[in-house]
């Protein structure tokens, strides 16, 4: 049993709003199905002429989302990723091959944001997240104890199956990244049984569109805008979207935990950004919405710019957005919208959200 | 509810819920094969020659009315030697009034009458996603956590009423699947989750058994029996369920007048495992104030009732007052801490905090209630474990305690969970573990911790408590 923590995973608020289909599809050929794991539901999407093949592959690619969260859950006792981070002190530790590679991943995007994504401030975020529950806030010596055991530079991979830790409290969490790394195999998937329009939902903090919908020339994503104004969407095909936003301020408390922590400081990142990743995979958005909400849009921007294919939207509450990246992926209200995007969905969206009030 | 809920007098909670199945005024097999005990069918009948088919078999039949249909229904009810009535929505139609119940049940003694609350909805785990049915997708929820739709608020909000005389129930009717290559009815696991959530709440529903199903049943379909063969464990578990006199264990007082302005919060507290009870304000009695901790308020409160709170707050306890325009005596005192929408007044060992807004985010809300009412405080609490109901009760009198547990995943789950006290012994029992199973349990800081390893829908927890035992 490991008290205290908190039940809230990693995308505790990332709020991202969406909507999809550029026009209703009169055939209405699709599955969806739905399966909690990581802490989320994710949902799957298919339209497919064979509704059959659709709905095996969707139970499929949902199972295939289940057993990841038994390789990589930190929750679970008894998951690759816990054994890993209970054996890999000091010495190497066998370990899967997925498990390697979204490691492998991971320290790269540590290297290249100077370590604003560390996989390693698992025991830190872990202070804040119970501070989210309702404990106290953590003393500043246990901030202090937390902090000595972050640090990616102490995470070895041997190539080609094992890692060591060289910290002897060392505790890696994929709370950032491993979403967005099941997505990715749950789309291999379904594209192996040859699925070509899906949309695959992790709890809306990550999103990847195969194809598009029937007759429609891509998915059309409403992403999340703290500010309401700006109705900011992309379309997708074949690439995946990540949204990372700080839980929101305590209002009868005051005070401002956070589930997003800064590695170097050991608290929780103050920020009014909601940030919007566009990327080729899911494992890339989900591992850059994170790094990009920490880094800020000046130095996020300047990221980017050594990144192929990414592009990124901050947005704060008053509205200010920047974006970066090589293409220009998003479409904000007011201004043009790229071909896919009709005024019809436009009004069918809008109408819908009326009705709904975007809660059950 | 309020017109006709006011007028009436003592409001039951049932010992143990029962599902009653609403069906079309056709056969069904005998009761011994269905195990369902309670039957309901829809006024008005266009033939009423099934009611004694279905009497001869066994079965209890009810009679679902409108308010407005009392009359004509009761009679037939009489003249068929029913159970009794269930009146829909009778008086937010404002159609009927409580008093003229009052007296049809004073009249037809032999019949027994019931409340149907409106707002019931199928208990299920929904995602983001609502595909429609021209194939546009929508968004349901902001929240990225699973959403469950559950009926503990909706129950809990209509057994605020103190003066209920009559048993309240509630209903939903079934989602259409969303994928078209499904069956055409609900599969085990939604009549499963239906029963379960009804028995853990202690309120009476009325489930859809759809036609179809009813008809595959009456053919003999194979399939339709191997559906309903693993539901019947399910009814067989809820109609077992202690039967002693219990009331729920509740640190958080919530008050209420208008159910749907205060609905969506009181709805996530439910979802967030937050153990609470509602009342009107007439209900803020001391006997009930004795068992919380912490009262939120939504609605204008009489000059005792804010006495009353005023006291609750000096021994220690948490007020707070969501969007109050009310002066209080406490606001010729220096607040504690003022900020643009909140104002926390220190009253004497406790507090009192004024939100001066309406509940905007919901989700946000019983996020943030958690955290201000704190750990220790505290009456339950789940880890890792977010698809999960938990609601816990005490028999009078008594020192244990009985926790409901509903997953509303369709994957089994390890529930961990804190129950705060000391106990000797923890038992579980579940429709696939006969009456009861010892778990090893731990104590700490008060709160006693366990596992209940791999709940698939439903569990019951009974946590012991004898004199002179000590903990595991």
């Amino acid at each position: 049993m490991r008290w205290p923590r908190s039940v809230a995973p990693a995308s505790l608020s990332l709020a991202m709003l969406f909507t999809t289909t550029v026009r209703p599809s009169p055939a209405g050929a699709y599955v969806h199905q739905k399966r909690y794991a990581m802490g989320t539901v994710f949902e799957i999407v298919i339209y497919d002429e064979d509704l059959s093949r659709a709905d095996a592959a969707a139970r499929a690619a949902l199972d295939e989302a289940v057993r990841l969260d038994s390789v990589m859950s930190n929750y679970k006792p008894d998951s690759e990723l816990s054994r890993m981070n209970r054996s890999a002190h000091g010495e190497p530790a066998p370990i899967s091959h997925e498990l390697y590679e979204v490691i492998e991943r991971s320290l790269f995007y540590s290297r290249i944001s100077g370590g604003q994504f560390d996989i390693s401030v698992g025991p830190v975020v872990d202070l804040w997240k119970a501070a989210l529950a309702g404990d106290s806030p953590p003393s500043a010596a246990d901030q202090a104890a937390a902090l000595r055991c972050v640090g990616y530079q102490k995470i070895e991979l041997l190539p080609p199956d094992h890692i060591q830790f060289h910290s002897d409290c060392m505790r890696l969490d994929l709370g950032g990244i491993g979403k967005g790394y099941a997505v990715d195999r749950m789309a291999e998937l379904l594209n192996a049984r040859g699925i070509h329009r899906a949309y695959i939902d992790s709890g809306g903090s990550t999103i990847y569109a195969l194809g598009a919908p029937p007759r429609a020339s891509a998915w059309s994503v409403r992403l999340r805008d703290p500010s309401g104004k700006l109705h900011p969407q992309i379309l997708l095909t074949n690439s995946s979207v990540s949204t990372s936003e700080q839980s929101a301020p305590s209002l009868l408390r005051g005070d401002k935990p956070g589930h997003i922590v800064v590695p170097g400081t050991g608290k929780p990142l103050d920020t009014r950004y909601a940030v919007s990743v566009k990327a080729a995979s899911a494992t890339d958005s989900d591992a850059l919405s994170t790094t990009l909400l920490l880094l800020g849009p000046t130095k996020g921007a300047a990221l980017l710019k050594t990144l192929h294919g990414v592009s990124a939207i901050w947005i704060d509450s008053d509205g200010r957005r920047t974006v970066a990246g090589e293409s220009v992926a998003f479409h904000l209200a007011g201004e043009n919208h790229a071909a896919g995007i009709s005024d019809s969905s436009e009004r069918t969206m809008e109408a819908a959200r009326g009705r709904k009030g975007l809660r059950p | 509810m309020h017109g006709l809920l006011l007028a009436l007098a003592g409001a039951p909670v049932p010992a143990a819920a029962k599902a009653f199945f609403r069906i079309a005024p056709s056969r069904l097999p005998a009761v011994d094969k269905t195990a369902i005990e309670e039957l309901v069918l829809a006024w008005p009948l266009k033939d009423s020659s099934i009611l004694s088919e279905f009497r001869s078999q066994g079965y209890h039949v009810w009679l679902q009315c409108d308010a407005k249909d009392v009359a004509p229904a009761v009679q037939l009810a009489e003249r068929s030697t029913l159970r009794g009535l269930i009146v829909t929505n009778a008086a937010e139609s404002k159609q009927f009034p409580g008093q003229e119940l009052g007296s049809y049940a004073a009249t037809h003694k032999n019949l027994a009458f019931r409340v149907l609350l409106s707002g019931g909805k199928q208990p299920q785990m929904r995602g983001r996603l609502v595909v429609e049915r021209d194939g546009i997708l929508q968004v349901s929820s902001p929240s990225t956590q699973p959403w469950l739709d559950t009926n503990l608020a909706v129950v809990r909000l209509g057994q605020s009423y103190p003066d209920s005389a009559f048993p309240l129930m509630y209903d939903f009717h079934w989602t259409p699947p969303e994928t078209p290559t499904g069956t055409s009815y609900p599969d085990v696991e939604d009549y499963a989750l239906a029963i379960a959530e009804s028995d853990a709440i202690r309120s009476d529903v009325v489930i859809d058994l759809p036609a179809s199903l009813q008809r595959a049943l009456v053919a003999g379909e194979a399939e339709s029996w191997s559906l309903w063969s693993k539901v019947v464990p399910y009814l067989d578990f809820s109609s077992h369920a202690p039967m002693a006199n219990v009331r729920p264990l509740a640190g958080v007082g919530v008050v209420v007048s208008d159910r749907r302005a205060s609905y969506e919060a009181v709805n996530l507290m439910a979802r967030h495992n937050l153990a609470f009870e509602a009342v009107r304000s007439s209900g803020l009695t001391a006997e009930r104030l004795a068992y919380w901790n912490t009262v939120v308020v939504f609605c204008p409160l009489p000059a005792e009732a804010v006495a009353a709170l005023r006291g609750f707050a000096a021994k220690g306890g948490i007020v707070l007052f969501v969007n109050p325009h009310q002066k209080f005596p406490w606001h010729q005192t220096t607040p504690l801490r003022r900020e643009s929408h909140l104002t926390t007044y220190a009253v004497g060992a406790g507090e009192i905090v004024e939100l001066g807004q309406p509940v905007i985010d919901p989700e946000n809300f019983a996020r943030d209630l958690r955290r201000l009412i704190g750990p220790q405080r505290s009456v339950l609490a789940l880890w890792n474990s977010l698809t999960a109901l938990a609601i816990p009760y005490r028999e009078q009198g008594q020192s244990g305690t009985l926790l409901y547990l509903v997953n509303y995943s369709e994957r089994p789950d390890n529930i961990q969970v804190q129950v705060k006290g000391h106990f000797t012994g923890v038992r579980l029992e579940s429709p696939e573990e006969n009456c009861c199973v010892s778990l090893r349990f731990v104590e700490r800081n008060g709160f006693t911790e366990f596992t209940v390893p791999s709940l698939r829908v439903a569990a019951r927890v009974h946590l012991d408590f004898r004199e002179g035992s000590t903990a595991q």
